[in-house]
Formats: C-alpha cells, sequence, structure tokens
C-alpha cells in the first residue's frame, strides 16, 4: 500500500498552509507534542516499573495501571493531533525519509501492543500471572516507547 | 558587564578541543541530544504523575505524600541526567547559546521551577497530614502544581526555540533585544 497520496494531500492541506507559514504556531504545537511524550513516557515508566517492582512496591499493580492507563491515553492523542499537524510542514520530505518510517513502524507496534496485549493481559489479577511474563512484558513496553521517542528525534538529524 | 563575562566565558569553553570534538561529532552530539530529549519520559514524565496526583487527576485513592515520595528518586535521577546532558549540549555550542535568547529564558525559567519545587515541598510537609488522604488536594497545593507544570512546559518550549535563530545576533534587532540576548559586539556597533 502506497501512501504518497495521503502526504501529497497533506502537504497541501489546510494544516500545511498553517504549519508551513507560522513559525510560531508550529513551536507551539512542537510544545505540545513533546509535553505528550513526557506524559505518555512517565505513565508508561510508572506502570513497567512498578510491574519490575522498582517503584511503588507498596501500591497494588493493578491500581498503578489503571490509574496509569488514564493518562497514557489523553497522551497518545495529544502526541497524534500535535504529530499530524508537524508532518503536514514537511510531508513529502518526511515521505522518503527512513527514519520517519522507523519511527511510525515503532509507533504502530507500541499502539498494537498496549492496546491487544499488555491491556488485556493485564485486566487479570496480576498475581495470577507469572511474574516472568510480567517482567518480560514491562521490558518490552520500555524499550518500544522509547525506540518511538529516540527515532522520532532522529527524524531531524536524517 | 555580566553579557560580556558570559560571553568570554563561551569563548574559552569553545577554544577547547573537546568543545569542538563534541559538536562535530555527528553520532556522539545526536546521542546526547537525544539522551536529553529522552529523560523528558523519566524526569517530566514522573513530574507529571506527582502534579497531577497534586491536581486531584490520578491515583485518587493513594496518598499524595506516597506518591511524591516513591516517585522522587526516579525523578531525580532523569533530571540528574538531564542536567548533565544538558551542559554537555552547552559545552558543544557555548557561544551561540549564551548568545541565545530562548536559552536566557530556559534558565530563568528553570530557576523559577526550582524555587517553586523547593517552596511546595516545604508547603507539602507541613500541611500534608491534614488532606493527604483527599482526592482533590486543597486550592494552594492544585496552584503549585499547576504553576510547576507551567513553568515545566516554559522549560521545554524555550529549549525546543533554541535550534530556531529567530532572534540570534546575526539578525537585525532593536537594542534591547541585542542586550537581553548578550550580542555585545552588536551593541558596541549600534552604539
Amino acid at each position: 500500500m502506497d501512501l504518497y497520496p495521503f502526504f501529497d494531500w497533506l502537504d497541501t492541506s489546510l494544516l500545511a498552509d498553517i504549519s508551513k507559514a507560522y513559525g510560531g504556531v508550529f513551536a507551539v504545537v512542537q510544545m505540545f507534542h513533546l509535553l505528550g511524550i513526557s506524559m505518555l513516557g512517565g505513565m508508561v515508566l510508572v506502570g513497567d516499573l512498578r510491574l519490575l517492582n522498582i517503584v511503588m512496591k507498596d501500591i497494588p499493580s493493578e491500581v498503578v495501571i489503571e490509574n496509569t492507563h488514564k493518562w497514557f491515553n489523553v497522551a497518545l492523542v495529544i502526541i497524534v493531533i500535535s504529530g499530524i499537524f508537524m508532518s503536514s510542514a514537511v510531508a513529502l520530505k518526511l515521505y522518503y525519509n527512513t527514519m520517519f518510517w522507523a519511527k511510525m513502524a515503532s509507533l504502530g507496534a507500541g499502539v498494537v501492543f498496549v492496546y491487544a496485549i499488555r491491556r488485556p493481559l493485564l485486566k487479570f489479577d496480576h498475581d495470577t500471572i507469572k511474574p516472568l511474563t510480567l517482567r518480560m512484558m514491562a521490558i518490552t513496553s520500555i524499550l518500544i516507547w522509547f525506540t518511538v521517542a529516540a527515532s522520532g528525534r532522529w527524524i531531524g538529524f536524517s | 558587564m555580566l553579557n560580556e563575562l558570559l560571553l568570554n566565558l563561551a569563548r574559552w569553553l569553545d577554544s577547547q578541543s573537546w568543545s569542538t570534538s563534541i559538536h562535530e561529532s555527528i553520532y556522539l552530539y545526536s546521542w546526547i541530544e537525544t539522551t536529553h530529549v529522552l529523560t523528558l519520559m523519566v524526569f517530566l514524565g514522573m513530574l507529571f504523575v506527582i502534579d497531577l496526583r497534586m491536581l486531584g487527576a490520578i491515583f485518587p485513592n493513594v496518598p499524595a505524600s506516597t506518591i511524591a515520595q516513591r516517585l522522587d528518586k526516579p525523578m531525580m535521577i532523569g533530571f540528574v541526567v538531564m542536567l548533565i546532558t544538558g551542559f554537555l549540549l552547552y559545552y558543544a555550542i557555548p557561544v551561540r547559546t549564551t548568545q541565545s535568547l530562548w536559552f536566557r529564558i530556559k534558565v530563568v525559567l528553570l530557576i523559577a521551577a526550582g524555587i517553586n519545587a523547593f517552596l511546595f515541598r516545604a508547603k507539602m510537609q507541613a500541611s500534608s497530614n491534614s488532606w493527604d488522604l483527599d482526592p482533590i488536594p486543597p486550592k494552594r497545593i492544585r496552584i503549585g502544581a499547576a504553576l510547576s507544570l507551567v513553568l515545566w512546559a516554559g522549560v521545554v518550549i524555550t529549549g525546543r526555540t533554541i535550534a530556531y535563530d529567530w532572534f540570534d545576533c546575526h539578525k537585525q534587532l532593536p537594542y534591547f533585544m541585542y542586550w537581553a540576548a548578550g550580542c555585545v559586539d552588536e551593541m558596541a556597533a549600534l552604539q
């Protein structure tokens, strides 16, 4: 599936008119993108470090996972919306950027991992899940989201 | 006076071979900056959880002080890594950064955020017994938490805008802006 038509459309859309013309607006949206990343990272880390028994050991992991997941969702929405806006400023350049696709692949993997694996599995009582499984899941989660953030930063370097 | 002093310090750092090496290395510089951004997730991420608890928006059934205490250490680890990588980024490009209006605002905001955190902590320790179990803490605590989020958001955006050259010394700017950015030579040329 070639997504070129989408990027071609985005490049000439109203969003692109705004993001290309006003550097200040772009910078503010980018701030929300960075704050979204911080929030998402915080929620992922607190949840996963709890599963790894590193932080908040005296609070049940079910409580930690439940609370952090809500704000994870909020952060993801902020990141995706601000990300689409930022993409519109350099849509065609991104289409030909390998790092951008690395980021999209890791982001896709992250979303599938959270909503299809981590979330459904952690709905069960955590005591009934093998500790090794919990630990593997936490490490995988941290690695995925750090890869998403790092490859995102590298779009700018490549 | 202070502008000259800062610029001389920056020029001295700039003359060191290590500064040039980091600046000219594609991978080292990029990885330092990537680490700086990634630790946002650790430091600011933890701070988000703490401040959202103080705003009454997360962990309503867990005492506020428990959240603050348990996340203090990982948050400070993130902060230290940010500080080290941040210093290395400054060290790699000292002159331009010293003369960046955004960097200067960022440092002021950082100091303000630090003072706010210090006062907030004192206020919290003095009074947490009375509201620790409340799902939504009292107004003065919420204001402190909101201020903390706003100040750190300011640090993030001014950090990001250092990369933009809107107010760099080589631009045509009014005298006041040259002064604020520390463009010593440009100020002398205008006089």
